[in-house]
């Protein structure tokens, strides 16, 4: 041991060294590709086939995908999908943002920076709750909620709106309006989350600068916190995003994609099409394209919120 | 240094592409029948004289399987059943899975797409035991023809894939005291008597139907409307897959177009598309909707919150006097192709027509295949069980619509959903489950 090492042991060890990173990472790829990798590409490899899931399956080579890309009901799933990005996204974000604009502004306006508004705690706990709820509860209750003697129907009553109640996950116009505001409700909390946490990375000196050019709440809020929640933006954006065009659980408990098929999204029909109609191979397909649809969005959205070369 | 370097973790790489391309052939999905199984039951039903333990895979009605599993167990006490008991939206989803497997239970309830898995021959023909046991006799008629699988060879009516324990059937309930308020004193005996009875209940203020379309109840408005319009052995076929079968006829429209009549007629709960079966029925024993379309499952429920007032009738034909005719299933068995005991199998599904088992399943809710084994009960329960032996002896029991395909559920109840708003023609409704039936059992020759 003492005898100084050989040059080729001394590489030994050098290249031992080397590798005995990759060995920490073992145990977790090892994970990774045997339960997310291998059956991604499983997936992949069962679309090209038509499969009941038991008898012996055919290979029918592109078929399913051109069934997709053919098939009305198919297509107008990942429309709704997309709708739903509007509200599992945009007013989530839109709504954390002002909710984090009121909660976060005394915060600044009181001079010392690092003052914190009182029940903040509250706040959080408040809006982070529809996170912590099982989605399947979460159905249950807005449908409810939106029944015909439900709390929202029986709230326009009490205004003088009685005239508007309606079935409202029953209604061929309304209905994904109203699976969507579930989402909203869900996501917007997390969101809120997000971007308060952001907030409370911003150096004070930011705000005080801002001030001292005479810069209002409002303009402080647009020209200050919203640049610099950037990083936030984009990773509530991702979440929400895959949140809307992986939707299932909401769906299948309040409407089951009816009526007609005014809320049948992606999600719901994979597993239809996989477990009560036989057909694997289609739904494996579709799972591939609804995968790739929300890697292409993800990747765009890295991409537009990545910091310009100037800023630090 | 940097050869080692870079090579190490392209090696391992690719020493994993190989294994997952090696992977991908052996992972061909599914694998074909084992030609060696046996496809029916034997014809001997000597039931062996040694201790036998049978596995019973299931999904409805617990207590009546155990006190049915009981009941047998006394009667031969060397055969014990074993139940496992699974919530039946999981179980449909996985007893393809689990009758293929090579560690099948000896029983299975059988389901939607047990079909498939006859053909696959994981289930057995029970033919000879029908025949050595005499079930004809013991079973509905109807009851039986809907065990007899699906395609071609299905019509014949030769094979047999399960037996009955407790029947299920759809119709009408009324709430008496409501419905004289509307002038209405006895149940229809034509559709056009009912059609005046609807348009009398909206001219007194009040919801004629509750309908349950959010989940199956605007399927089951639409099978019984169609079970009056077409001749049972047409309907028959078609929910069976026989050639050329079709579900675009004449008939068929004109009763699609009375359901869309009646809804624009507004003859429905006005949220019928957002309102489960459950809430229609919830909403009907609080006096919100004069008549409910529903099915036997619900009698119990309703005989306990409005006791006399609920009444049952089946929706009835162009004529008076015309052929009884319904929707309905059965809580049935089948017998696995991997089982070693098919004698004793075979013992438990003769048992269900016994008498004493007809008992267990009529005190359980259900109608029993033998009905002369028990009294007919008080008010509506009495009314479901007179209307059943009606359908029976009619042999007017039809399939639910949705038997006809793995995937038809959806297009009917999103169909019916389109119908009651008006956002489909009747015309385009029919051509949609055709187009369904075609994927599966072929186009028109």
């Amino acid at each position: 041991m003492k005898r100084p090492a050989s040059r080729t042991a001394r590489r030994r060890s050098r290249s031992w060294r080397d590798y005995r990173g990759y060995l920490y990472v073992l145990p977790a790829f090892a994970v990774y590709l045997a339960f997310a990798v291998l059956p991604a590409l499983h997936t992949a490899y069962l679309s090209l086939f038509e499969w009941d899931g038991v008898t012996l399956g055919s290979w029918v080579g592109l078929a399913n995908y051109r069934e997709v890309f053919t098939d009305p009901a198919l297509r107008g799933s990942v429309v709704n999908a997309l709708v739903l990005v509007v509200f599992f996204s945009f007013l989530p974000i839109l709504a954390g943002l002002v909710m984090t604009g009121l909660l976060a502004l005394p915060r600044s306006r009181s001079g010392a920076g690092q003052g914190r508004r009182r029940g903040m705690s509250g706040y959080r706990l408040l809006f982070m709750l529809p996170q912590v709820v099982p989605l399947v509860a979460v159905g249950v209750t807005w449908r409810w909620l939106y029944g015909e003697d439900g709390l929202i129907n029986e709230t326009l009553g009490g205004v003088g709106l009685g005239g508007w109640a309606r079935a409202w996950l029953g209604d061929f116009d309304w209905a994904l309006v109203a699976v969507g505001l579930v989402g909203t409700w869900v996501l917007s909390g997390l969101c809120m989350m997000l971007f308060l946490s952001g907030v409370q990375k911003i150096d004070p000196q930011l705000y005080e600068a801002a001030r001292l050019d005479g810069a209002g709440p409002v303009r402080e809020f647009v020209s200050v916190t919203l640049p610099q929640l950037r990083g936030e933006l984009a990773v509530a954006l991702t979440v929400t995003t895959v949140a809307a065009l992986a939707s299932f659980d909401i769906v299948y408990v309040t409407t089951g994609g009816g009526p007609g098929e005014e809320t049948t999204v992606p999600g719901l029909l994979v597993y239809r099409l996989a477990f009560s109609a036989g057909k694997v191979g289609l739904a494996s397909a579709l799972g591939v394209l609804l995968s790739l649809l929300i890697l292409v969005i993800v990747y765009v959205v890295n991409r537009l919120s990545r910091p310009e070369r100037s800023e630090p | 240094m940097a050869w080692r370097r870079t090579t190490l973790p392209g090696t391992v790489l690719l020493a994993l592409l190989a294994m997952l391309v090696a992977a991908c052939g052996a992972l061909t999905p599914g694998s074909a029948a084992d030609p060696d199984r046996p496809r029916a039951v034997p014809s001997a039903t000597a039931v062996p004289d040694r201790k036998v333990t049978l596995r019973l895979t299931f999904a409805d009605a617990p207590a009546m399987v155990d006190a049915l599993i009981a009941a047998f167990h006394k009667k031969y006490p060397d055969i014990t059943i074993e139940p496992r008991y699974t919530q039946f939206a999981d179980y449909v989803k996985s007893i393809k899975l689990t009758m293929a497997s090579d560690t099948a239970p000896d029983l299975a309830q059988f389901a939607v797409g047990m079909d498939d898995i006859a053909a696959r021959g994981d289930i057995l023909d029970l033919a000879p035991y029908r025949d050595a046991y005499g079930w004809r006799k013991k079973f509905p008629a109807t009851a039986l023809d809907q065990l007899t699988g699906s395609g071609p060879q299905a019509a014949s009516g030769r094979r047999l894939y399960g037996v009955p324990a407790g029947l299920s059937m759809t119709g009408i309930y009324y709430n008496k005291e409501l419905a004289r308020k509307a002038g209405i004193t006895r149940p229809p005996r034509t559709r056009a008597e009912f059609d005046r009875q609807l348009a009398a209940v909206k001219k007194a203020g009040m919801t004629p139907l509750g309908v349950g379309a959010l989940d199956s109840g605007g399927l089951h408005l639409w099978a019984a409307l169609v079970n009056n319009a077409m001749p049972p052995k047409r309907y028959r076929d078609w929910v069976k897959g026989a050639p050329g079968a079709t579900i675009e006829t004449r008939r068929t429209l004109a009763a699609t177009r009375k359901l869309v009549e009646w809804s624009r007629k507004g003859y429905f709960d006005e949220s019928a598309n957002g309102t489960t079966q459950t809430d229609s029925t919830a909403r009907f024993t609080r006096g919100e909707s004069v008549f409910l379309i529903n099915g036997n499952w619900a009698a119990g429920q309703l005989s306990e919150a409005m006791g006399k007032k609920a009444g049952f009738f089946l929706l009835p034909g162009e004529r008076p006097g015309a052929r009884a005719v319904s929707s309905g299933f059965s809580v049935s068995y089948a017998i696995s192709s991997r089982t070693r005991h098919p004698q004793a199998a075979g013992a438990f599904l003769d048992f269900l027509g016994s008498r004493q088992a007809a008992k267990i399943v009529s005190d359980n809710g259900f109608l029993p295949p033998d009905e002369s084994a028990v009294p007919v009960p008080e008010g509506v329960l009495g009314e479901v069980a007179r209307a059943h032996r009606r359908v029976t002896a009619d042999d007017g029991m039809n399939h639910f619509p949705d038997f006809a395909a793995p995937d038809m559920l959806d297009p009917l109840r999103a169909g019916v959903q389109k119908l009651i708003a008006g956002r489909t023609t009747p015309e385009a409704y029919l051509d949609s489950l055709q187009d369904v039936w075609e994927d599966r059992y072929g186009g028109a020759p």
